[in-house]
């Protein structure tokens, strides 16, 4: 019993060498293959949520998404919902938006992008006020509170 | 047999020391340079000769002195420091400043460190996402390319990543090395199982929060890589128990203790790999035969592994983090690097020599990256 404890013991070592001489040359394909199971994505919470429709406009593009819930065992009763302006953004932006698409103005927003103002006029019970308002790499993202 | 064991142990002569780095030396080269090494850019070749002789002069000593704690730490705390100088630089010059703001986590820009490992595996097991504003690969500290290194190297390694592998370790490991005396003698045994508490409480408010808690509201490192933009009373507050935290366990009581604080009493990444220690084919074991219960190693032990009642027993406790101190001051060898199932006190030189490769070569490539980037933006300044 003591032997095969020794044999077992030193292969499990060597296994671990083995492993250890692999891990660089192969994380790359490692890291590949762990990103591509089903978890190894961002939570809506973090990336704003997958995008619900897009409005081309003069200078930059209106991106308005889903708006999200997300949980730990299922929706929360309340959450937000992202828009972004990708492109050119100017000093002023003033935009009525209709998050859910049916055709009714869920609340309008004047963003000042060079004192970061904002003015926002809910128009739907559910809509809460400005989470977040911010410059981005790619223009402008806002954040508006929500109620499910 | 005992004497030859013994006189091995201790250390080697210069050729058989030059026979075992010469592995080490090409395996090293060969992932360090990336297989291809250019030397177009004189500044970047110099760091990395610099880099890849340093590290095998460290091998080389490992063998030839028969000492192993104190050329790890050599490695290991540059390694921490030079992660520090490369996560700061290369922010101050995307994003000039230290801190990061609301666009950059809106944009799920944030570098991924292995402390967050903890507070994702609820979410990730309930909502099969990923609750931390990174990128899954491909950029600088992808989640996807942290995960795999720490989860294989703390599968060889158990704990032995803490002090072989992990890049904040080398600040309190660093600071417990400045004072020759302990200042605090006796801290309450029962402190070491802090870190599941704080592991426990963090993966709970991580869950329920979608908000990695460690990292937003505690994590010391915070100080010396990057932290939340100060807006409010909120991001303040946060600040100031980031720097408290550093200030106190990472700073203060590792210079009064000589021991690793933080990592023993704090990290809840630790308490998973504590747990790893359980599988892992390298530990550390106790001779009894030869040991004279004399307990230096319990006192020189930076993670509160080795206990009087360990050291009449025989047995290190799964707390150990493989960083050799207790077998470098044991003078009779009757502490020493070992491999599960094979008796205390038998193949000690086999061990030893298997356990150093491994855990030497993960550090080595591990650290190069940064220690180099940092060595090549002191050359540039220089010449």
């Amino acid at each position: 019993m003591k032997k095969v404890k020794v044999i077992l013991g030193i292969s499990w070592a060597f296994i671990g060498l083995v492993v250890i001489i692999i891990m660089f040359p192969g994380s790359g394909v490692f890291s590949e293959k762990l990103a591509g199971m089903s978890f190894m994505k961002i939570n809506p919470r973090l990336t704003g949520g997958d995008v619900a429709y897009k409005t081309t406009m003069q200078a930059c593009t209106l991106v308005v998404h889903k708006p999200v819930f997300d949980g730990l065992f299922g929706d929360r009763k309340s959450g937000f919902v992202q828009v972004d302006w990708r492109g050119k953004v100017a000093e002023k932006i003033s935009d009525t938006i209709d998050f859910d698409h049916d055709m009714k103005p869920d609340f309008f927003v004047m963003i000042n992008t060079k004192n970061d103002s904002v003015i926002f006029t809910p128009f739907n019970r559910k809509v809460k006020g400005i989470a977040i308002s911010t410059s981005t790499s790619y223009g402008w993202t806002i954040r508006t509170g929500l109620d499910k | 047999m005992d004497k030859v064991l013994t006189s091995s142990i201790n250390g080697k002569s210069p050729g058989k020391s030059f026979l075992y780095t010469l592995p080490m030396f090409l395996i090293s080269f060969m992932f360090i340079s990336g297989g291809r090494p250019t030397f177009t850019d004189p500044a970047q070749t110099a760091a990395l000769l610099t880099v890849f002789l340093g590290m095998n002069v460290l091998y080389f000593l490992m063998h030839y002195t028969g000492k192993t704690d104190k050329y790890r730490a050599v490695l290991f705390i540059v390694f921490a420091l030079s992660l520090s100088f490369t996560l700061i630089k290369n922010m101050i010059e995307i994003r000039h400043s230290m801190s990061f703001s609301q666009a950059d986590l809106v944009e799920c820009k944030i570098p991924f460190c292995h402390l967050v490992i903890p507070m994702l595996i609820l979410p990730a097991a309930f909502t099969k996402s990923i609750i931390f504003p990174g990128t899954i690969l491909g950029s600088f500290a992808s989640i996807s390319s942290m995960i795999v290194l720490w989860l294989l190297a703390t599968l060889v390694m158990g704990r032995g990543f803490c002090s072989w592998g992990c890049f904040y370790g080398g600040w309190d490991d660093g600071f417990s090395r400045l004072r020759k005396r302990k200042l605090i003698r006796k801290v309450g045994d029962a402190w070491k199982w802090m870190p599941f508490a704080v592991l426990f409480m963090v993966s709970l408010t991580a869950a329920l929060t979608f908000i990695p808690t460690y990292c937003d509201w505690i994590c010391p490192f915070k100080t010396v890589t990057e932290f939340e933009k100060v807006t409010g009373v909120e991001s303040a507050a946060k600040a100031a128990v980031f720097i408290s935290l550093f200030a106190g366990l990472v700073v203060a009581l590792p210079v009064m203790t000589k021991k690793r604080t933080q990592c023993s009493f704090l990290c809840p990444l630790g308490a998973i790999s504590t747990l790893s220690n359980k599988i892992t084919p390298f530990v550390v074991k106790i001779d009894k035969g030869v040991c004279t219960d004399c307990m230096k190693c319990a006192d020189v032990c930076p993670m509160y592994a080795i206990t009087p009642e360990g050291v009449r027993s025989g047995s290190v406790s799964m707390f150990c983090s493989k960083c050799g101190k207790c077998v470098d001051n044991c003078t009779k060898n009757a502490v020493h690097f070992g491999i599960r199932g094979v008796p205390a006190g038998t193949m000690k030189n086999f061990s030893r020599n298997l356990f150093l490769f491994v855990s030497f070569l993960f550090m080595a490539v591990f650290s190069s990256g940064t220690i180099i980037f940092t060595l090549k933006s002191f050359y540039s300044l220089i010449f």
